[in-house]
């Protein structure tokens, strides 16, 4: 009884065009449809934030939308933030030389909410940083040098 | 201090790019082809006897590939089989083409239960009428075994209580004659609760029949070698017949040793399909081994000089339904970290109807700590001494003697006071505004051990390849690049890791009780000297000089005092890697099988402001001091250490996997189990302090463990300097403060 | 945790979506931001045959002033209520509570509207709705009507909305001039559901005194609290601080909240003191303050 529909998404910049069971959430079609398998799922009830990506620019749990929902808008996952040789990004970069991660699970996820929050507000503090990202866990790094990251993406370094 | 190329200098992860990419792959993101899903069914009562299992239903739900109950199986330490001993043991399992498919047959399977009497609580299951737990299965977890600490005691003849699977005893001197010398006796009961590791990735594995007959096993685990031995015994192979490959770690922190890779070898025989066994976090929450709670009795006896005289307690372990709860390490860190000449310590491995603990980052040292740092801070207070000069009074060093006879080898205990003693934020205590304090606390651990190999390559284009079969989960390879480019004198980026799988690794130990720097990386650095003197001696017949007299620089051999008569190192290899060639290729080994630890001590400085409308404590700084023996990587060890901060702090404030009377646990998601969030969280400023071991890599001393020790009893105490509330009990309700806010005394 | 199976429809007008849950009455599911759905249906606890997704109505997604009240339509966001300038100007306490909803992803996709369909007993807007005494304006197949909060709460996760119901917009009143108003919680950590929370809005007459006083509190039982008992005490007084402290344990004593796994029932009362004290206290200054709300 598996109940079926295609959808149309366009997902970092490419529509995609596939046919997915109607319960099955953003998070799964990214992940086993699309093989984006950057976007995580730590919690599947909205909590961790790992699944984390934007959709048309803001920062959403994609465990917490249908795959269906997705028709007609555009997505960002964490592959979606790349340059476009699939380098890492400047906000990618920014994690990487700061030390923004640790064992890098919820890495995806935060770099996709950071992204929405420099977009809305591109010169953040700290407080800030630690305020709008606390929507997202992170088990390892303490969220010291998550923070180090933002700060150092929204200054260009 | 000697300088050093690499070591010391902060290195960004090796393996950074593909984790900010989103290209790292974790377990749940391999996929083999034609792979099915399975899914538990887990018991919803934490004592029962299984009266029968049906899955026909379960088959008849389209999509569902197979549907087996424990009996089908075989093998009651995966699927239950008679007897359910905890609430979430799993007693079936079903495989679909796809997750949600799984899960539709798991809930068509039907589980008839006997319920049968339950007890959950460690103190009521000691009372001579509780109901009987699995106390004589006898089989344990090694997970704590394997974070490596001492365990042991001599036993003094006290009755073993009901549903104690072991008891631990130190004694030294005469406890009696050390209370009656003291001038301030103290006593109080402490309890910490049962937390859970927290990684954000659940636990799972991936398994395929290889074509050879064997099977391929993709996991994540902090020990590939470990479930791959678990995995062959439970199928009844050779160890060799299975090959595990270890994904990227989402987190472990003692969590991840062996859990479901037995089951998804197991149904991939049976199916004759690659399975998948991801866990969903409430049955990770349910089934994974997390740290047990400890209810820790304290009294202790001190002069009026600060000198303590007496140290009594009694530490009861709530181990769950097998045996394998850390109470010997607790004890003897409890009773070995500050000088006392009269100890009487007894530890209790108390037996209930919940799931067994595993190791969780120092397993036993948060609990045993808590209960000490929070009782020496008030005993310091009724002594009338300084809490930071009443520990340094009584901190052990080197030569010191632990409750277990040994002698403490070199340790940075008086060393981190010290440096905790100089940073403002104990300087600067008093100064502080009303509601708002500083406490401290002390922590520490063993340090582990485990032979280790691992080699080093020299490649044609100059870079080094080191290869280990540990897994990292902590940065260690960013590491393990930076001693094999310390040694060559090579800029990090010339050193690739390869973490290999455990057909082709060289043997290591599980990644875990802060062992993998000091061991493995023991083995890098004997095989990446092995790899240099190997480059010295061809450059040598090269050059035609003694292999004494040449140095290497930038990539370079050269002889000493003349820098053109050189060779690079990619020449070299290129030379012994060319057909016909008279070398020997260039590759080192190396072993390692250091068997003294290095314990490491951390000491932490809360400051917390305590609202009193609310009695919630917020944190307003904190201060992380530790002796890391060398800093090989300086960020990394900061990070390791500012997230193990965090974790204590979790357990001061939030964490508490809550059970109920009949063993439920009643917070089995992430909404309900709460951990800290960045904002709830202050900046950490870490302190290092550096006193070099002996044995470790350029005198380095495992980091992992220790930062997560000190922090609970770090914010208790604090919140005790703001508003003169003593807490007992661990996660803190802020109801606790409010009420002792309003009445006085102590929570 | 993955979702049982559904039928699932996208309507694409108000009449369709309408007609989809009258025939499905016995089994549909209304599906809005999915933030309290979503996760109840990938944990299995909630079942239903079928879902009707209201994401792609048209013209829903308004929040405006008309006839003298403030309507916000069902699928307005809390980020976008938090974010309204004529909100944040003219209704604090709905912008306050709106912005203390889990976090931004959360906040870009849950509802106003969603959220008091859902009436989970430790939400912010339930107790927004019961203190400004707004109403939701219920639209059916067969027609519509309009409910106050003590209609449509009726209790944990329960509300008077019938299954062939959607809420299409809810209405607060415009607040007079000189009203102040707040919303003030407690949760262990930022983003939690509050253990307590409370709504606040009080109007000071040209006297200075107390004209009104609106009082209503989340996380204390089944359904808002309306602290009436509190507000009439107050009326008519000039803003005193053992007056408000009085009123405040007035309301700890008048509550009858329950034990839990997140606090007892003594502490809710302890909560519920102190904020109501921090909420008519920050209210009152905003009352007097400049521009009055
Ligand atoms: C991590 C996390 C933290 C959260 N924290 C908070 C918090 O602190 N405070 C808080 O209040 N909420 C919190 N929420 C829930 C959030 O506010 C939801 O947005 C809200 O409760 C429901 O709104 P929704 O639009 O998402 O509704 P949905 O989830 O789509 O629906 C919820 C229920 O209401 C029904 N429904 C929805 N819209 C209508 C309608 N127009 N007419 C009739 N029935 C309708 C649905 O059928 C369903 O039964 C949190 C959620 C998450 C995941
Ligand atoms: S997986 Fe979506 S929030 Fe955790
Ligand atoms: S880096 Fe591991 S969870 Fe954040």
């Amino acid at each position: 009884m598996a109940k079926e529909k295609t959808i149309r998404v366009k997902v970092n910049g490419a529509e995609r065009r596939a046919t997915v069971e109607v319960r099955r959430n953003l998070a799964d079609f990214l992940r086993e449809d699309l093989e984006l398998t950057g976007t995580h799922l730590g919690c599947e009830h909205g909590v961790c934030g790992a699944c984390t990506v934007l959709v048309d620019g803001e920062a959403v749990r994609s465990c917490l939308m249908l795959a269906v929902q997705a028709e007609g808008h555009e997505i960002t996952t964490v592959e979606g933030l790349t340059t476009p040789d699939g380098d890492p990004g400047p906000l990618q970069q920014a994690f990487w030389d700061n030390h923004g991660m640790q064992c890098g699970f919820c890495t995806p996820g935060m770099i996709c909410a950071a992204a929405a929050l420099l977009r809305e507000n591109p010169h953040p503090t700290a407080a800030e940083v630690r305020e709008r990202l606390s929507g997202n866990l992170c088990r390892c790094t303490g969220y010291q040098d998550i923070v180090a990251s933002v700060l150092a993406a929204a200054e260009g370094k | 201090m000697s300088a050093f190329a690499a070591i010391g200098k902060s290195a960004r992860r090796v393996e950074g790019r593909e984790k900010v990419t989103g290209t790292a792959t974790y377990v749940a993101d391999v996929h083999p082809r034609g792979a099915a899903c399975a899914r538990l069914v887990l018991s919803p009562y934490a004592h029962a006897r299984i009266k029968s299992v049906d899955v026909s239903a379960a088959l008849k739900v389209p999509g569902v590939i197979g549907a087996f109950s424990g009996k089908d199986i075989g093998g009651a330490e995966i699927l239950a089989i008679d007897e359910v001993f905890f609430a979430g043991e799993a007693v079936a399992v079903v495989v679909g083409e796809d997750e949600a498919a799984a899960e539709d047959g798991a809930d068509a399977v039907q589980v008839d239960y006997e319920p049968l009497p339950v007890v959950s609580d460690p103190i009521a299951a000691m009372k001579p009428d509780s109901p009987l737990t699995r106390a004589s299965k006898g089989e344990s977890h090694d997970d704590a075994g394997a974070h490596g600490a001492a365990v042991g005691g001599a036993g003094t003849g006290r009755p073993k209580p009901r549903n104690v699977n072991q008891m631990v005893e130190f004694q030294r001197g005469d406890l009696a004659k050390g209370f009656a010398e003291a001038d301030v006796v103290l006593e109080d009961t402490y309890r910490i609760a049962r937390v859970h590791q927290g990684y954000m990735e659940t636990q799972g594995s991936v398994a395929e029949r290889a074509p050879s007959g064997g099977f391929t096993v993709w996991t994540t685990t902090q020990a590939a070698f470990g479930a791959r031995d678990a995995t062959a015994k439970f199928l009844g192979i050779e160890a060799h017949e299975v090959n595990v490959i270890p994904t990227q770690v989402g987190g472990g922190f003692g969590g991840k040793f062996v859990l479901v890779e037995p089951l998804a070898a197991a149904l991939a025989r049976r199916v004759r399909r690659p399975v998948r066994v991801i866990l969903d976090r409430t049955q990770d929450f349910l089934v994974s081994h997390p740290a047990p709670g400890a209810i820790i009795r304290m009294k202790m006896g001190a002069r009026k000089d600060g000198t303590l005289t007496a140290l009594e307690a009694e530490l009861v372990f709530d181990s769950g339904c097998a045996p394998g709860a850390p109470v010997g390490i607790a004890a003897l860190l409890l009773g070995g970290t500050y000088r006392c000449p009269n100890l009487d310590l007894v530890g209790y491995e108390v037996l209930t109807h919940q799931v067994d603990p595993g190791a969780y980052r120092a397993p036993g040292a948060p609990q045993g700590y808590y209960a000490l740092e929070c009782h020496m801070s008030r005993l310091a207070d009724a002594v009338g001494m300084d809490p930071l000069e009443f520990r340094l009074k009584n901190a052990v060093k080197e030569g010191d003697i632990r409750p277990d006879g040994r002698p403490w080898t070199r340790i940075g205990l008086i060393e981190c006071l010290e440096a905790a003693r100089a940073h403002p934020m104990w300087r600067n205590r008093k100064k502080l505004g009303p509601d708002e304090g500083v406490g401290i606390a002390v922590g520490g651990w063993g340090g582990g051990t485990e032979p280790a190999t691992g080699g080093c390559r020299v490649n044609p284009d100059g870079s080094l390849t080191v290869q280990v079969g540990s897994v990292d989960i902590t940065g260690v390879n960013t590491t393990f690049a930076l001693i094999a480019a310390e040694v060559f004198g090579l800029p990090v980026e010339k050193v690739q890791i390869a973490t290999n799988d455990t057909d082709h690794a060289p043997y290591a130990g599980a990644s875990g009780g802060s062992k993998t720097t000091y061991t493995v990386g023991a083995a890098v650095l004997a095989a990446a000297q092995e790899a240099r003197t190997q480059v010295l001696e061809m450059a040598a017949d090269r050059l035609e000089a003694a292999a004494s007299d040449l140095d290497i620089a930038d990539g370079r051999v050269f002889v000493k005092g003349a820098p053109n008569r050189g060779v690079t190192i990619g020449e070299l290899a290129r030379l012994a890697n060319r057909f016909g060639s008279r070398y020997k290729p260039l590759h080192g080994q190396g072993r390692a099988a250091v068997h003294t630890a290095s314990p490491g001590f951390a000491v932490q400085l809360c400051q917390a402001k305590v609202d009193r409308a609310t009695g919630m404590p917020h944190l307003t700084g904190y201060v992380a001091v530790q002796d890391v023996g060398r800093a090989l990587n300086p960020a990394e060890v900061i990070g390791q250490i500012r997230g193990g901060a965090v974790q204590g702090i979790g357990r001061a404030l939030f964490e508490a996997m809550e059970h109920d009377e009949g063993g439920q646990l009643a917070n089995a998601t992430l909404a309900d189990y709460a951990m800290p969030t960045s904002a709830d969280i202050p900046d950490i400023d870490v302190v290092l302090v550096e006193v070099p071991s002996e044995l470790g890599p350029f005198g380095a001393k495992g980091v992992g463990e220790p930062p997560a020790v000190p922090g609970a009893a770090a914010v208790v105490n604090a919140v005790e300097a703001a508003v003169g509330v003593r807490v007992l009990n661990v996660p803190i309700k802020p109801e606790a403060i409010l009420n002792g806010l309003e009445e006085g005394g102590t929570r | 945790m993955k979702a049982a199976a559904f039928d699932y429809e996208a309507p694409a007008s108000l009449e369709e979506a309408l007609a989809l849950l009258q025939a499905r009455s016995d089994d549909a599911k209304i599906l809005a931001g999915g933030q309290s759905l979503m996760p109840m249906l990938n944990m299995r606890l909630a079942r239903p045959a079928l879902i009707v997704d209201i994401n792609r109505l048209p013209g829903l997604d308004y929040i405006r002033v008309a006839d003298g009240q403030l309507r916000i339509g069902a699928l307005a966001r809390h980020t976008a209520v938090a974010k309204h300038p004529e909100v944040v100007r003219g209704w604090p306490v709905l912008a306050e509570a709106a912005a203390q909803i889990g976090h931004d992803a959360i906040r870009n996709r849950g509802t106003v509207a969603g959220s008091l369909a859902h009436s989970d007993p430790t939400a912010e807007h339930p107790a927004v709705l019961a203190a400004l005494d707004g109403e939701v304006v219920a639209r059916s197949a067969k027609g519509e009507r309009t409910l106050k909060a003590d209609e449509l709460f009726l209790g944990y996760l329960t509300t008077a909305l019938r299954a062939d119901e959607l809420l299409t917009e809810v209405r607060l009143p415009v607040l007079p001039p000189h009203t102040g108003s707040t919303f003030v919680e407690f949760a262990p950590r930022v983003g939690d559901f509050a253990v307590v929370g409370i709504a606040a809005a009080v109007t000071l007459g040209g006297d200075g005194a107390w004209q009104d006083v609106r009082l209503a509190l989340t996380g204390v039982g089944g359904t808002p609290f309306r602290a009436r008992q509190a507000e009439s005490a107050l009326k008519g007084t000039r803003p005193k601080a053992a007056d408000i402290a009085a009123a405040a344990a007035q309301v700890a004593e008048a509550i009858e909240p329950d034990s839990d796994i997140k606090a007892s029932a003594r502490y809710r009362r302890q909560l519920a003191r102190t904020l109501t004290e921090r909420a008519l206290t920050t209210a009152a200054e905003r009352a007097a303050g400049q521009g009055g709300r």
